[in-house]
């Protein structure tokens, strides 16, 4: 279970300019939920994807996972936090683009210093999961907005974490990719996943398989 | 079983060096060409230091000259028999010797005089002993040369002989015998050996008469007390002891290193100002790669532990790379230019060889004056963006 209790978030801009971007935030999702947060761009949802997963730490408050206190974690506790529970699906990917699909997706894999044969379970395993086998040895930056989406949904779900969180997940796809990364969300949702989507896309509102959704409005929650 | 070396890490390490190529093949050229220059120069400065001191261990321990209005004159061979009667010395021998323009190379030639029914000051010139016949060497003029020397003449076209001029304006033609290779090529490779008699010819000395006096002493520790000794005898002599040498020898080689240390100091500064300024500045990409690595699991000393990787290869290869050059340029091609700046550019020095010097030292001195600074210049920049939070990075 995620909970984040009294999370209040500032940047500092500069000395005189501090941005609040998140206040008194009480949030609680349970496992195997498929979470949604709405809200226009600057309402905080990115900045709540951060703290469950460990990105940044609030200015106040707790996040805590599975019972244990996340958001106080050492930064290579973090890490090691990060790489085992959870698969963070960025908005612009954050691929590696001059490494190609297969390079990218084990990635997670480096530091754990896997046996050769494991890893490349692992590795076909997710590649045929989200359909990309084909394209193990493209380099990323020369395939399609919707491939390399796919490439960092594999690379999310490598290493099979609890958690997968994904922050405007089809603000760079047309209708039909968007519609291909619901019932990838629905595959994961059956693997019994939890799930944390930031989104201002309306084709996830009111979806059969979003367990719960709020709006998040100037660092605040409207419902 | 898994390995405690991460060979993935090394591998992806790698990669990232082959994915910034032209900036890799940058960095590697200049570091390259810092380490060749650097190794280039230890090497050098260790084979003449070798040449230097082998040298002076074939000088005499006391050299007594003449002086005469402050200049060095010719000295009596009746000196010789009052200095053997000094306790403690050894040996004394009186020298001829000189200098003789050859004017068609625009060179100076050392030349020196021995009879082989003396005892030899040097140990060369007892292999020439050996080797040659003095007593013929007498009755037909002949000398013994150095290789460089054999090669001058025969750019003259003086293969078997050569006329030299005496001070009275006739010649004296004396034979070429043979070649001979001394201990040191510094000391040999511009020398003439020929009979005294014939030597003194050639330079108009009377028949009693030498250029000084060598003397050897039977412990080393009474060298300055026996050239103290003489000059109370001889107050008219200037006494040169080895030590005197040694001190003077190194202190021309001493100021010629300098000199260019303090301009290579000034090179390599400025190297590093543009390795620190090419490795360290992390642009955006690398910037945001670490950030990505952070954000997908990868701990400090995981993205600390893959920069090592890459300095380390980078830096190792270029650095070996660098001592390969170096070696090849200094001891097969025999470090054209740089050699000119310890030896000097004199017209009056003949060519002589740099020996091989292997110095385990000389290599570790480079490796760490390179190798760490690199990966340091590397490491430092990464751990201070591996340190901040991956969303600040990311974002």
């Amino acid at each position: 279970m995620i909970e984040l209790k009294n999370v209040n978030k500032n940047y500092e801009v500069n000395k005189n300019n501090i941005v609040n971007a998140l206040q008194n935030i009480n949030i609680s999702i349970q496992e195997g939920e498929l979470f949604v947060l709405k809200g226009a761009s600057g309402s905080g949802k990115s900045t709540v994807l951060s703290l469950i997963a460990a990105l940044s730490k609030p200015t106040s408050g707790e996040v805590i996972v599975d019972a244990k206190q996340i958001s106080k974690l050492p930064d290579n506790f973090a890490s090691e936090y990060r790489r085992d529970n959870i698969g963070f699906i960025f908005q612009k990917y954050n691929l590696i683009p001059t490494l190609s699909v297969s390079e990218n997706i084990l990635l997670p894999l480096v530091p754990l210093n896997l046996p050769a044969q494991e890893a490349q379970q692992k590795l076909q395993r997710v590649m045929k999961m989200f359909d990309i086998s084909h394209k193990a040895e493209a380099v990323v930056k020369n395939l399609s907005g919707g491939e390399q989406q796919r490439v960092a949904i594999a690379r999310a779900n490598v290493n099979d974490p609890k958690i997968i969180i994904a922050d405007e997940p089809t603000a760079n796809l047309d209708e039909r990719l968007s519609l291909s990364f619901i019932e990838i969300l629905k595959e994961l949702k059956a693997l019994k996943k939890t799930i944390v989507i930031a989104t201002h896309d309306p084709l996830f509102f009111n979806l059969d398989c979003v367990d719960r959704e709020i709006e998040l409005h100037k660092g605040n929650i409207l419902s | 079983m898994r390995s405690k070396i991460n060979f993935y890490l090394i591998e992806y390490a790698l990669n990232a060096l082959l994915r910034e190529k032209y900036k890799s093949f940058f960095i590697m050229s200049i570091f390259t060409l810092l380490t060749f220059l650097l190794t280039s120069v230890f090497f050098i400065t260790n084979s003449i230091k070798y040449e230097l001191q082998s040298t002076v261990d074939t000088l005499p321990q006391i050299i007594v000259q003449k002086i005469k209005a402050g200049r060095h004159y010719d000295i009596d061979e009746s000196v010789v028999d009052d200095v053997l009667d000094i306790a403690g010395v050894d040996d004394a021998v009186a020298r001829v010797w000189g200098y003789y323009y050859f004017e068609n190379a625009g060179v100076n030639f050392s030349i020196v005089g021995i009879d082989a029914y003396e005892k030899q000051y040097k140990k060369s010139f007892e292999n020439i002993i050996e080797d040659f016949d003095f007593a013929t060497l007498e009755q037909t003029p002949s000398m013994v040369v150095g290789r460089g020397v054999k090669e001058i003449m025969k750019q003259s076209y003086y293969d078997e002989y050569f006329n030299f001029i005496k001070p009275d304006g006739s010649l004296k033609r004396v034979d070429v015998a043979g070649v001979f290779d001394g201990q040191t090529q510094l000391e040999s490779n511009d020398m003439i050996v020929m009979p005294k008699e014939t030597l003194k010819e050639i330079f108009g000395m009377d028949e009693m008469q030498a250029t000084d006096i060598v003397v050897k002493v039977k412990n080393p520790q009474e060298v300055s007390t026996v050239a103290a000794k003489i000059k109370l005898i001889y107050p008219d002599t200037r006494i040169i002891t080895t030590q005197d040498l040694q001190i003077s020898y190194q202190n021309i080689f001493d100021y010629k290193s300098g000199i260019f240390l303090a301009l290579f100091v000034i090179a390599i500064f400025t190297f590093f100002i543009i390795i620190y300024d090419k490795a360290s500045g992390l642009s955006s990409e690398e910037k945001r790669e670490i950030g990505i690595l952070k954000a997908i699991g990868w701990k400090i000393d995981d993205i600390l532990k893959e920069k090592f990787y890459e300095a380390f290869i980078l830096s190792l290869f270029a650095y070996l790379l660098g001592v390969i050059l170096a070696l090849l340029y200094v001891y097969l091609f025999q470090a054209p230019i740089l050699r000119d700046i310890f030896v000097g550019y004199s017209q009056l020095k003949t060519s002589f060889e740099l020996p091989f010097i292997f110095d385990l030292h000389t290599l570790f001195l480079v490796f760490f004056l390179s190798v760490p600074v690199y990966v340091a210049a590397i490491i430092i920049p990464s751990w201070k963006i591996a340190t901040l939070e991956a969303d600040e990075v990311i974002r």
